[in-house]
């Protein structure tokens, strides 16, 4: 141990990084201590639906956050447009719920097939979501990454950002810039659930939560199992590793790289439609923030590394909603929260929590 | 024969779909409008909303021409039959999908579906203007000969225009006379001589001096605009186009800037109003420490993960600023007000000032600019951008540089938003969104990273030109999005690229002239 301290050369540099740590540190503890010690502004109550807000939300960060770190490991870019890739998955399954709640049901009168056949139009409305998101994804990649294949790092990362606010302004002039509302069918209302009492105040369990929940790490146990079992997982990986060596062993590098687009685009669309019907107002800015959060996420579980992705997710979900009241903020604050999470875990950790260390050329 | 069948095929189709999705956002009617007021067949003040017909035909015909030219070969080795057939099979399948659109959309319009909930460029009028204001079948065959007739058209301009064919050898011949005429080398000359030279440059002062008087009070807002985004394009440019690191919260140094120089300057919220001049110096120097602060952790960071976190950080400002956090200080979202404005003899800044001040300022940034990219700053940022590790390996402390760049980039961007603030008298949160960072990437990358003319030529494109298309505005976004895409694909290098410094040597002497064999 001391042995390694002496190695380290205090340069300008890791001084001034240590203080900043320091300096952070205490003052963290410090604002933790004083909200949590001096009178209770928040109940128990409140901090198990903090919890909760932040475990859901944090689900849809680590579905979106794979799609980076798939994206990522295998082509070192930045997909900036990821987010916008969400957004159309949004609309996709918006538009499958509004056309269902206009048809009426089968046999029944007087109710619309949402609500007379909840459990398919919410599979067809995931299905198409995530469908058209895949779709968006491939197309993507191939009008405006596969060109700039080869090229200086920075050329598809402009690129990507092209592409990330053609794709928004096109979704605002299509559809217009207001608000619009998802229909959930009955079964999945917003602001029903269960209630769970903590003290004397109980505490929303909502349906639309657990759901997004659950569907949040099935999708990640089944995204796991593909990427560990499956022959195209094997593939994905060996691209990863390194794309000459694959090709040689026969891998079509191209088509591996397309299907990786297209299982990111999926699992963001997914995330959309969970969004939507989560959050429930929506329009066409709903990707960029969260694909920037989900980004954040990415990195702080290590990117290129998709265990860390779903649990960048998580701790960042987590922290946002539990964070300004922890540190006893604003909730305005929650964004810089997630920016400020971001650039110290670059600053002190560039590989994240489960990351490895990463040789200069894929950072 | 069988390939660019199949070539104009698929352009075909995806002109088909350019032209729906223009149809969708509205951009059909928006061009049926340009084209009236162009041929002036739209009378101003017509209460009747119908347009004319014509106006769609020529749209139409616009976009089948463009489907011709690009389902063509342009080498000019298919034969006039091939060609014939590749502009109908490209006009054909266009259509195809244009006519499906046109027949579902129009006869579900009949039948009384609005579409406008989902869509709302597919109101009554305009679906009916895209039927030509006739049954939905009629539009359709109409669609049908428009797009095949004009894509014919294409193919056929593209092969009397392509090499070896008449018209192209006359034009050649002709492009030889002309280019005697305006040789290049009496202007490059001309400019050598320094009587002439001057003469230039008087003549140029002159003009750029009365020009403001001349254009009035919107012409000086324009270019006004114009002028803060050729500074902060020149800012930029230091960072990205000549040390190479993308910073995508540029943003935020323009922000302080301009919030220094309000607050110092506004009798609100603080009341110190001082020195104009004064607060723009303060200005300057309060966003170049921040560039210094925000340079120093994370400038080690490279390309993407560098450009992630300055947009973090540009929202982080636009963020805090409109908080109640700093409301005591920021005013928060309801902005600053009865920002200073400098006297001149006595008297306000009008618009004429303003643009003679951004005039002076540009040419000295220029200037300093310039002067930066030939030193031995500029060439350390080159070869920074280049390659780090090299420029590293050569002694080049990386570094100091890189944080040096975002200093003085930031410097110009303070200084810009100070100018800024001013102009407007007024700043609020809103004016400093992550939409301004990325217009002034555009203007370096669209004019070409490291370029100097690139920037003027850039802002001009980007900011001057939407003003006078102010019926696209609507759409400037969209183009912005796409040209990053294009440019980035077709000329990567910008419209006005850097040229290269070239070794001056020697030519060898007695080289063999080998043939040099390309495996294919």
């Amino acid at each position: 141990m001391i042995e390694k301290i002496k190695k380290i050369r205090f340069t300008p540099r890791l001084i001034l990084r240590m203080v900043i740590a320091v300096a952070l540190l205490v003052y963290l503890t410090w604002r933790v201590v004083q909200v949590t010690s001096s009178e209770a502004v928040f109940g128990a109550d409140t901090w198990l639906r903090f919890l909760i807000s932040g475990l859901v939300i944090g689900g849809m960060y680590a579905l979106i956050a794979i799609g980076y770190t798939l994206v990522y490991g295998i082509l070192f870019m930045i997909n900036f447009a990821h987010g916008e890739v969400m957004m159309l998955g949004t609309f996709a399954g918006y538009f499958v719920l509004e056309a269902f709640s206009a048809i009426p049901g089968p046999g029944t009168e007087g109710v619309n097939f949402l609500n007379a056949q909840p459990i398919i139009a919410l599979i067809l409305a995931f299905i198409v979501g995530a469908g058209v998101a895949a779709l968006f994804g491939f197309l993507l990649e191939r009008i405006a990454y596969r060109p700039l294949r080869g090229a200086p790092r920075l050329i598809p990362l402009i690129s990507a950002i092209g592409a990330s606010i053609f794709l928004q302004n096109a979704a605002q002039l299509l559809f217009g810039p207001q608000r619009r509302q998802y229909s959930n069918p009955d079964l999945l209302w917003r602001g029903t659930g269960w209630m769970i009492p903590v003290g004397d105040k109980s505490v929303m369990l909502t349906y639309t939560g657990v759901f997004s929940f659950v569907l949040s790490i099935l999708l990640m146990i089944g995204l796991f199992i593909l990427v560990k079992k499956t022959k195209l997982g094997k593939s994905m990986r060996a691209v990863a590793e390194n794309k000459q060596a694959a090709a040689l062993m026969g891998i079509d590098v191209d088509s591996v790289i397309s299907k990786t687009f297209l299982i990111s685009g999926a699992l963001a669309g997914a995330a959309g439609v969970m969004w939507g019907i989560h959050n429930g107002l929506f329009n066409h800015y709903v990707g960029f923030i969260p694909g920037i959060k989900a980004f954040t996420a990415a990195v702080l579980g290590g990117i290129g590394n998709i265990p860390g992705a779903m649990l960048g997710g998580m701790v960042l979900g987590l922290m946002e909603s539990l964070g300004p009241a922890l540190l006893g903020l604003d909730f305005q604050i929650k964004d810089v929260i997630a920016f400020t999470i971001l650039i110290l875990v670059l600053i002190f950790r560039p590989s994240g929590l489960l990351g490895e260390a990463l040789t200069e050329e894929k950072i | 024969m069988n390939e660019s069948l199949k070539r104009s095929l698929r352009l075909g189709l995806i002109f088909g779909i350019v032209v729906i999705f223009f149809m969708l956002i509205g951009f059909t009617n928006v061009a049926a409008n340009m084209i009236g007021d162009m041929l002036g067949n739209i009378e101003q003040t017509s209460v009747n909303p119908e347009l004319p017909v014509l106006n769609l035909v020529l749209f139409t015909g616009l976009m089948g021409l463009f489907t011709g030219v690009s389902a063509t070969k342009k080498d000019g080795q298919d034969s006039w039959v091939q060609v014939l057939i590749s502009g109908l099979i490209a006009g054909l399948s266009a259509s195809i999908i244009i006519v499906g659109f046109i027949l579902i959309v129009g006869s579900l319009h009949t039948q009384g579906v609005d579409f406008r909930t989902y869509l709302p460029n597919l109101g009554g009028n305009e679906i009916q203007y895209l039927m030509f204001y006739t049954t939905p079948l009629a539009a359709a065959v109409r669609f049908i000969l428009i797009m095949v007739a004009s894509s014919i058209l294409g193919s056929l301009i593209v092969k009397s225009f392509s090499s070896g064919s008449t018209v192209n050898r006359a034009l050649k011949s002709l492009q030889q006379k002309t280019t005697k005429k305006l040789d290049v080398q009496t202007l490059k000359s001309a400019l050598g001589n320094k009587f002439i030279l001057m003469g230039a440059l008087v003549a140029v002062a002159v003009l750029m001096y009365f020009l403001p008087f001349v254009w009035g009070s919107y012409w000086n807002y324009i270019m006004g605009t114009v002028a803060i985004y050729i500074l902060l394009g020149l800012g930029l440019n230091i960072i990205v186009g000549y040390s190479g690191q993308l910073v995508l919260g540029y943003v935020a140094f323009f922000a302080i800037g301009a919030y220094t120089f309000a607050l110092l300057t506004a009798p609100e919220p603080h009341a110190i109003e001082m020195n104009l001049w004064l607060a723009m110096l303060i200005a300057v120097l309060v966003s170049t420490l921040a560039g210094f602060l925000i340079g120093l952790p994370i400038l080690n960071l490279r390309g993407d993960y560098l450009a992630i976190v300055t947009l973090g950080f540009g929202e982080i400002v636009r963020i805090l600023i409109r908080s109640d956090l700093l409301t005591s200080i920021t005013n928060g979202p309801k902005g600053v007000t009865n920002v200073g404005q400098p006297f001149l003899r006595g008297q306000l800044f009008n618009d004429t000032n303003y643009m003679h001040l951004l005039m002076l300022l540009v040419l000295a940034g220029l200037f300093v600019a310039k002067r930066l990219k030939d030193s031995r700053t500029g060439r350390a940022w080159i070869s920074i951008r280049e390659d780090q590790t090299v420029a590293q390996a050569t002694g080049v402390n990386t570094f100091r540089y890189k944080i040096l760049a975002l200093m003085l980039g930031a410097a110009f961007a303070g200084l810009s938003g100070a100018i800024f603030a001013s102009r407007n008298q007024f700043t609020g949160p809103e004016d400093f969104t992550l939409m301004v960072s990325v217009n002034v990437l555009c203007v370096v990358i669209v004019g070409g990273m490291g370029s100097l003319p690139g920037v003027v030529l850039g802002a001009f494109v980007l900011k001057g030109l939407p003003e006078l298309l102010r019926e696209l505005s609507d759409y400037r976004l969209l183009v912005f999005g796409a040209l990053l895409v294009v440019m980035m694909i077709v000329r990567p290098n910008g419209l006005w690229p850097v040229s290269r410094p070239k070794f001056r040597k020697k030519p060898l002497e007695a080289t063999p002239d080998e043939p040099v064999e390309v495996e294919a």
